[in-house]
């Protein structure tokens, strides 16, 4: 195998394309698959039950598959096509029962870390130092700025940008642009929805309900939302986010949350 | 005790002057340059168009030189420089240029850069710089001369910081920083950050005259203390005949409210920099635009 250097330590069991490289001083474990094309530079670390779809490039110091409960065998992460995947950024492994997913074409920049069980869509960027907690969902076509973090178990729909130091700690709604700490709505992701070649029509209506519902404050306005609903020729996007906002799990999110400290208190 | 060999790999072609220290598994790439009394760590990667001067040290996990996170990139040989005496810390990143940005990303002398701090692509840091643990550069920022820069900031795009000035920890910089003052929120970001005072140690580093320091402090004290809108300040201290530092002050601040969202950098998006010209042949540049990658 002329692609794989000598330097490099690959697990009998590995599964691994014949047109793959990688480079010095990384090491594959037992039971990861890695598809066709993927370049892996040097000193990247990819343990457990981990696969790689074809056409990844995975930069140098990168870890993946690694599991925060000590047993990497158990766990699983699948990794789509065409991903890269940058320096320094750690990506855990979830359970066999709740994998870690990854779709296709993202890019998470440097330093980043995705938790255990997180579910990140396609077409998603994530800026340095970016941390994704174990559980979270992250749909299509998300931008994070720098130093953005995603609590357990929050939603970030699709299309959606958060600014650089944003906490999400409840569900962030479709098309949407979030900023400040604690954050708030600011207003459509209006730039991301023209390149991904949404109409006029859909972002003017979009714009609309936003301004509607979050009223330029940020928070959720209930009447405005009911009001909104009970209109009859609504847009197919503006459906999509009234669906969305509705099924919201940020409160049950924070319910759990608030019963597991009890249970923390409780011993 | 086993006598384990020391594994590095160093391409034949790299150019690396004879007394530096390569710690072991490092990568060094072709087409990498590294000057004399230049220490490096341990699970170093050096690629790309590097050079790195001499008296430089190099702590473990280092990424320096690889590609730039720019979807615009197209794979040119675009260049990163380091220049002599710097303290680079574990895990500090630095990428090469781009083809829209100068093709260039530079850093010069006598900079630390603190651990885990990232240098993204067509970054100019000068000399002296303090950039502190986990500070993320984003692309084509400029960092003048003796900047100090505390941990976890993050600075956006286009980006100028000005000489001595001083940002708190945990800011978003999304604005130009005048030259010698202090910048970051009073609350650690839950208020926007702004200009919140003099920094003191960057005009005691300056080393200025007296009379200079004066009109600086006279200068700093009559743009950031009081209400009134920066323009017509900037007006009256330069109807005044203000000399020296500053009439740069002025300037700065002048150049940065004519920028877009207060960023005077973003007039060279999708252009060459100044900084960038003496480094590119005119040559590559007459074909870039003819390739139409860069405006004219």
């Amino acid at each position: 195998m002329p692609n794989i250097s000598e330097y490099s330590i690959i697990e009998k069991g590995a599964k691994i394309a014949k047109d793959v490289k990688i480079g010095p001083y990384c090491y594959i474990g037992p039971k990861v698959k890695i598809g066709s094309g993927c370049v892996i530079e040097n000193n990247v670390t990819i343990v457990g039950n981990t696969t790689i779809g074809s056409d990844c490039s995975i930069f140098p110091m990168a870890v993946i598959g690694t599991s925060t409960e000590g047993d990497d065998d158990k766990c699983k992460c699948t990794i789509g096509n065409a991903n890269s995947i940058r320096e320094h950024v750690t990506i855990y492994a979830g359970s066999a029962k709740k994998p870690t997913v990854i779709g296709q074409h993202n890019l998470i920049m440097i330093s980043s870390q995705i938790g255990a069980g997180a579910k990140i869509g396609d077409h998603v960027i994530f800026a340095n130092c970016t941390h994704i907690a174990d559980g979270a969902i992250i749909e299509d076509y998300v931008r994070t700025s720098a130093f953005g973090f995603v609590d357990e178990d929050m939603t970030v729909g699709a299309y959606a940008f958060t600014a650089g130091y944003v906490h999400v700690d409840s569900d962030v709604p479709p098309y949407s642009m979030v900023q400040g700490s604690p954050y708030r709505v600011r207003g459509v992701n209006s730039h991301n929805l023209k390149t991904c070649g949404f109409g006029d029509d859909d972002i003017r209506s979009l714009k609309r309900a936003f301004r509607d519902l979050y009223n330029g404050k940020g928070a959720l306005n209930p009447q405005a939302l009911a009001k909104l609903m009970n209109e009859k020729r609504l847009n197919v996007t503006v459906k999509n986010l009234i669906k969305q906002i509705k099924n919201s799990r940020s409160r049950k999110a924070k319910l759990i949350r608030a019963q597991r400290a009890e249970d923390r208190k409780n011993g | 005790m086993a006598n384990l060999e020391v594994v590095r790999e160093i391409h034949p072609a790299a150019r690396i002057a004879s007394n530096v220290k390569i710690g072991a598994y490092c990568v060094i790439g072709e087409h990498v340059t590294i000057g004399p009394n230049t220490t490096i760590g341990r699970h170093v990667t050096v690629s790309g168009h590097t050079s790195i001067g001499s008296g430089n040290f190099i702590d473990d996990g280092c990424v320096i030189g690889v590609l730039p996170q720019d979807l615009k990139y197209r794979g040119s040989d675009t260049m990163m420089i380091v220049g002599h005496n710097n303290t680079i810390c574990r895990n500090v990143t630095m990428h090469i240029g781009t083809e829209t940005g100068g093709f260039v990303t530079r850093v010069g002398n006598g900079n630390i850069f603190r651990e885990g701090s990232h240098v993204a692509h067509d970054c100019f840091v000068d000399n002296d710089c303090t950039i502190g643990r986990s500070v993320q550069l984003a692309g084509h920022i400029l960092v003048q001369d003796g900047a100090v820069i505390e941990a976890l900031s993050g600075v956006h795009h286009f980006v100028t910081i000005g000489r001595y000035a001083h940002i708190g920890a945990r800011t978003p910089v999304r604005r130009d920083v005048p030259p010698f003052t202090s910048f970051y929120s009073e609350d650690y970001g839950w208020t926007p950050p702004s200009v919140r005072g003099v920094h003191e140690e960057g005009i005691a580093h300056a080393s200025l005259k007296k009379d200079e320091e004066a009109e600086l402090r006279r200068a700093l004290y009559e743009l950031f203390d009081d209400e009134a809108a920066l323009q017509t300040k900037i007006e009256q201290l330069v109807d005044l005949g203000m000399e020296g530092e500053a009439a740069a002050l002025c300037e700065f601040c002048q150049n940065s409210l004519r920028g877009k969202f207060g960023r005077i950098r973003e007039s060279y998006r999708g252009k060459i920099p100044p900084e960038a010209v003496e480094y590119i042949s005119d040559e590559k540049l007459a074909e870039l635009k003819q390739q139409g990658i860069i405006q004219a």
